[in-house]
């Protein structure tokens, strides 16, 4: 599903350069949840946005579902952004003038479906979340894990095949984050490709993989369910692991 | 998209009603002063017959005398109008499809003593070809034909308020009106005629004119020994004495039109009034050098409209008012869309193109710049209304469909030109910064 090998990503001021990501190489299947860990600064982040194609990177390569997407135009990112990869992030980011269901209308419309079908996947999704009575609230008047649902739900609506979290679960309580990773595991289960910044080894475990990356590398990776024989894993990586 | 754009444009319009109000206000201003101005100029420079005027010419010779130009200060200048000699010899012309020549005189109408009381009335004498030539509509009957042009018949034409003032109104052709000593035979009623130029006849100032209530075939003019009240014009006395005298003097007081549909009649009659001219100068008139104009009515407008220099100054200073407005709006849209970049931010990440970020803000500047073209609009209409009640004439001053499109265009470039930077730098900002710092 997502490839990236020996990518790097500088970030530049005048004074200061910062190599964000140094020789960063990852391999995801279609239908594995992954979780990304490390600590502030290690280049989660930013593998997420160069992940994600809101961002660029300076070297190396990144195929995503089979497809080349370096050196693509703004355009052509934003439709893959669109149609192939859903995000959910912390502070879950909906639009606040806009009620539940316009928010999860939102990446539908750049999508040019028509109305009626538009329709049908916000009510399907929202149904799926269990937020179908809550379509006209703004998202002041939601929960925080209400609202973390709406996110999920406006992922949902376009039925991506990859899914980037951004500690999902960061601004909820103990009770809240079961639920969205409870979600997270059932959408998971029916073949969506999940990669998840995580700082919470309780989330974390819910995984099938866990990435460590420090200093804008892949440094370990705890691979229970995956053979280390596969061949797109770094030689790094390979020879840390033994 | 264009109705999602909307959509999302008229949230944010009303997510902040100060900041809108001063937005459309700004641009309602400009619009109002740039609409009024141009509306003004444009009333008076339109051309007054769309469709006619390329083929209406207006002929002017060069009589004057040797020793100074008509104009003093422009040694190229012409008389703007002919003689009456000149005028007999033009209209043995057969090349343009139609012709008149017409001045503008005062009779003394006396109607029926029931009806009221004799007034001075301006009269315009015209050959039979002036009514469709300058597409005179006709309520009731029409012109005189030729052989009352000829003979002349004692017929007229009169104006739609004439006709309300002498007869109710009603139909009348085969009535007749006593003028000074004479009665003649209504032939036709005009239909409502108010041009916002006297087009036919410039020398009258052209604005603030209206078209004469009666109209009078020409050849009375000798018969009647008939005065100008128009303008005339002279370099050297008569020879002799009485009315045809002046007839055959180098006074100048007749305009003379022309009729030439293609460029080929164009240029034969242009030919024609040179060898006239030159013939002329054979018997020692035409002293100074050859100099005619056969000049189409759209640039003789242009050339001898009275629009004072001032309204055309002001059109144009009004349209950097208007840029001014704008541009004084920048900083507050920059602002305004600035504050939005953490939803502009979401939006890139679910899937908007820079491109679509950018039209979806051009949208909301154009919703701003409609909807203060609309209250600018109607604060002109209330200006013009105002203009119209303190000059004469005023009202042929309002606002057309034309102008109405180009106040229209106006709102829409006002708020392209207000918005396009700040629109353009919303969408430039790397959504990925933005998208964690929520």
């Amino acid at each position: 599903m997502l490839t990236m090998r020996n990518i790097k990503k500088i970030y530049r001021t005048d004074t200061i350069e910062t190599h964000a990501l140094a020789d960063f190489s990852l391999h995801v299947d279609a239908g594995e949840f992954v979780s990304v860990m490390g600590p502030s600064g290690s280049g989660k982040t930013t593998f997420l946005n160069v992940a994600g194609l809101l961002d660029t990177f300076e070297s190396g390569t990144y195929t995503l579902d089979g497809k080349d997407v370096s050196g693509l135009s703004d355009s052509e990112m934003s439709r893959i952004r669109n149609r192939a990869i859903g995000f959910i992030f912390q502070s879950f980011n909906l639009i606040p003038d806009l009620n539940v269901f316009d928010n999860v209308d939102v990446p539908l419309r750049y999508r040019g479906l028509s109305g009626s079908d538009r329709k049908q996947r916000i009510e399907r999704s929202l149904d799926l979340v269990g937020l179908s009575s809550r379509v006209k609230h703004l998202p002041s008047q939601l929960s925080g894990g209400q609202q973390q649902r709406v996110a999920i739900a406006r992922v949902l609506a376009g039925d991506p095949k990859l899914i980037l979290a951004d500690e999902p679960t960061g601004n909820l309580d103990s009770l809240m984050a079961r639920e969205i990773m409870d979600l997270l595991d059932r959408i998971n289960a029916e073949g969506t490709t999940i990669v998840m910044v995580t700082h919470s080894p309780e989330c974390a475990v819910r995984s099938q993989r866990q990435i460590h990356v420090l200093d804008g590398r892949v440094v370990d990776v705890a691979m229970p369910h995956i053979s280390l024989a596969r061949t797109e894993a770094s030689a790094g990586v390979a020879s840390t692991l033994g | 998209m264009l109705t999602y754009n909307v959509k999302i444009a008229f949230n944010s319009l009303r997510r902040n009603p100060v900041l809108t109000g001063l937005l459309i206000g700004a641009i309602a201003l400009g619009i109002c002063v740039s609409t009024t101005f141009i509306a003004l100029r444009h009333i008076f420079e339109k051309d007054p017959l769309r469709g006619k005027s390329s083929q209406l010419f207006n002929v002017r010779l060069d009589n004057w005398d040797p020793q100074r130009a008509w104009n003093a200060e422009d040694p190229k200048s012409l008389p703007s109008q002919i003689t009456y000699r000149d005028m007999r010899e033009l209209m043995k012309s057969s090349i343009p499809t139609r012709q008149t020549a017409s001045f503008r005189t005062r009779f003394f109408i006396h109607p029926d003593p029931k009806v009221g009381r004799p007034y001075a009335e301006n009269i315009r004498l015209v050959f039979a070809d002036f009514f469709p030539m300058f597409d005179v509509k006709f309520q009731y009957g029409g012109p005189w034909d030729k052989a009352a042009d000829a003979k002349p018949e004692q017929v007229i034409v009169i104006g739609h308020d004439t006709n309300q003032k002498l007869f109710a109104g009603a139909n009348s052709v085969g009535r007749t009106v006593r003028m000074d000593d004479r009665t003649y035979k209504v032939v036709g009623v005009l239909a409502p005629w108010k041009p916002a130029l006297l087009y036919y006849d410039l020398t009258q100032g052209g604005i603030g004119q209206q078209p004469e209530q009666i109209f009078l075939p020409f050849n009375f003019t000798p018969v009647l020994e008939v005065q100008s009240f128009g303008n005339s014009d002279g370099w050297k006395g008569f020879d002799g004495d009485g009315y045809a005298a002046f007839l055959s003097s180098e006074t100048v007081w007749l305009q003379f039109w022309a009729e030439l549909p293609t460029p080929e009649k164009q240029q034969a009659y242009r030919d024609f009034v040179n060898d006239y001219v030159r013939d002329q100068k054979k018997i020692g008139r035409f002293q100074r050098p050859l100099h005619t104009e056969v000049t189409v009515l759209p640039e003789l407008i242009k050339q001898q409209s009275s629009l004072p220099p001032s309204i055309r100054s002001l059109s144009i200073v009004s349209i950097l008012f208007l840029v001014v407005c704008s541009l004084n709006l920048v900083g507050l849209l920059l602002g305004k869309f600035l504050a939005r970049v953490p939803e502009v931010s979401v939006r890139r990440a679910l899937g908007a193109s820079r491109l679509q970020v950018f039209w979806q803000h051009v949208v909301e500047c154009e919703l701003v710049g409609l909807a203060g073209g609309v209250i600018g609009l109607a604060l002109s209409i209330g200006m013009l209304k105002m203009i119209s009640k303190v000059v004469p004439n005023g009202d042929v001053i309002r606002l057309d469909l034309e102008m109405v499109a180009v106040s229209v265009f106006l709102s829409l470039i006002a708020g392209l030109i207000a918005g396009i930077y700040p629109a353009w730098r919303v969408c430039s900002v790397a959504p990925a910064m933005q998208l964690k710092l929520q």
